[in-house]
């Protein structure tokens, strides 16, 4: 079957027009551009007049198969969904801000966006690098599963939502339920965070070094140790972020803490 | 598709475990010798200046025996040879980085069968591995028909 196809007679005529993806992916008939300038192991990639696909596919292109491992991408101009599923190793800088869910469910590249960022990003992420110079919206690093992820200014509401693993450090103030729902992984905020924190957290630690306006359901606060304050001080030396002089550990109190033993054998049913 | 997909010696147990023996019916090499993942150089095989992903990999048990969670897979790979005291985690890291780099992960065989875009096998864990999701197509339901409205 064809992943790509006319729609059928009859919801071209009603609802649905142009072409069906049966991937969900709109524009399913962009090709890679061929605009970026490609010097050895570099490129440099002008998105000014390109669709947020075309940009897309011309990173894939480039890092696939032109053997490109840095890139720098000029005027994102706020768009959505910009650097998203990359899966392998590689450097990306760009020069601008993103819209909602940039550089989601990556794994691998180490990601700089000099600029601001919308909902989600780095929602999912697996592995590597992204750094934000200013403020990140909601959700940020949601799902998040593995890497760093350096907010510099501020972030929204329901930071590391559903977070399993990985470190997110920001840099300024974080908004209400952050860590909600958050099952492994690190947090380090070193400014003030909003109402709710860490509501119905299974597990993970979250510093922070400002005030909490209050904690969220089964969230308690916990002793700070030298692991704690050598993770700080590794990931603040790397980030180059001025460290404040004491932080706060907060954490999972358990007793939320119900399993069902059945779960691996229902799982087994659909392998 | 990859011969490593052929898992007819497999067997899936009433037990409440879930380990990559039992979701590929075979072991490695690597998980009974200690000296094939002596080499393996963590920090130059993750992404940043430090472990990056890595941190949150532990030693921890499956079946009561040593085991690392591979979370590509959604299954523990058991360890069997001897880890020297205080080098627990070292080893567990190591063990998943040789799993991943050689392709072993059930996770990762089964790209072959349903990844939907172009990407490396090995995704971030070796370069140059070879292109999976290419040609995917959608499965189709024997006997299904698309209904009239």
């Amino acid at each position: 079957m064809e992943q790509v196809m006319q729609a059928p007679q009859e919801e071209s005529a009603g609802k649905r027009t142009g072409k069906y993806d049966v991937r969900g992916l709109a524009d399913p008939d962009a090709t890679a551009p061929n605009t970026a300038i490609v010097t050895g192991t570099t490129a440099e990639l002008d998105a000014a007049e390109l669709s947020t696909r075309q940009i897309n596919l011309e990173l894939r292109r480039l890092l696939h198969t032109e053997g490109v491992t840095e890139i720098t991408l000029h005027n994102p101009r706020a768009r959505h969904s910009i650097a998203v599923g990359l899966l392998l190793r590689c450097r990306i800088k760009i020069e601008g801000s993103l819209g909602y869910f940039g550089c989601g469910i990556i794994d691998g590249p180490e990601i700089h966006i000099a600029g601001r960022v919308g909902w989600s990003v780095a929602e999912n992420m697996m592995s590597g690098v992204v750094v934000i110079d200013k403020n990140a919206g909601s959700l940020t690093g949601a799902a998040f599963r593995g890497g760093d992820l350096v907010v510099r200014g501020h972030v929204g509401a329901r930071t590391g939502i559903d977070q399993k693993g990985g470190t997110i450090i920001v840099g300024g103030n974080a908004g209400s339920m952050t860590g909600f729902m958050m099952q492994r992984g690190r947090q380090i905020i070193c400014g003030d965070v909003g109402h709710g924190m860490g509501d119905s957290m299974y597990d993970g630690s979250i510093y922070v070094a400002g005030k909490v306006a209050s904690l969220g359901v089964d969230c308690v606060e916990a002793e700070m140790t030298d692991a704690d304050n050598e993770l700080i001080d590794r990931k603040f030396a790397s980030y180059r972020i001025d460290r404040p002089d004491s932080f706060r550990k907060f954490v999972c109190g358990r007793k939320l803490w119900n399993y069902d033993n059945l779960e691996p054998n229902e799982r087994k049913l659909v392998l | 598709m990859s011969e490593r997909l052929e898992i007819s010696e497999r067997r899936l147990s009433g037990g409440k475990s879930i380990d990559t023996e039992e979701l590929t019916g075979r072991t490695f090499p690597y998980q009974f010798d200690r000296s094939l993942v002596d080499d393996v150089d963590l920090i130059a095989e993750t992404p940043g200046d430090d472990l990056n992903w890595l941190e949150d990999i532990e030693l921890m048990t499956e079946d009561g025996i040593p085991a690392v969670f591979d979370r590509y897979t959604n299954a523990f790979l058991k360890i069997h040879f001897e880890i020297p005291a205080g080098r627990e985690d070292e080893y567990a890291r190591k063990v998943l980085i040789k799993h991943l780099q050689e392709g072993n992960s059930y996770g990762i065989w089964l790209k072959h069968k349903h990844a939907k875009f172009a990407q490396p096998e090995l995704g971030p864990w070796l370069d140059g591995s070879e292109t999976v999701g290419t040609n995917w197509t959608p499965p189709v339901l024997e006997g299904w028909q698309k209904p009239l409205h």
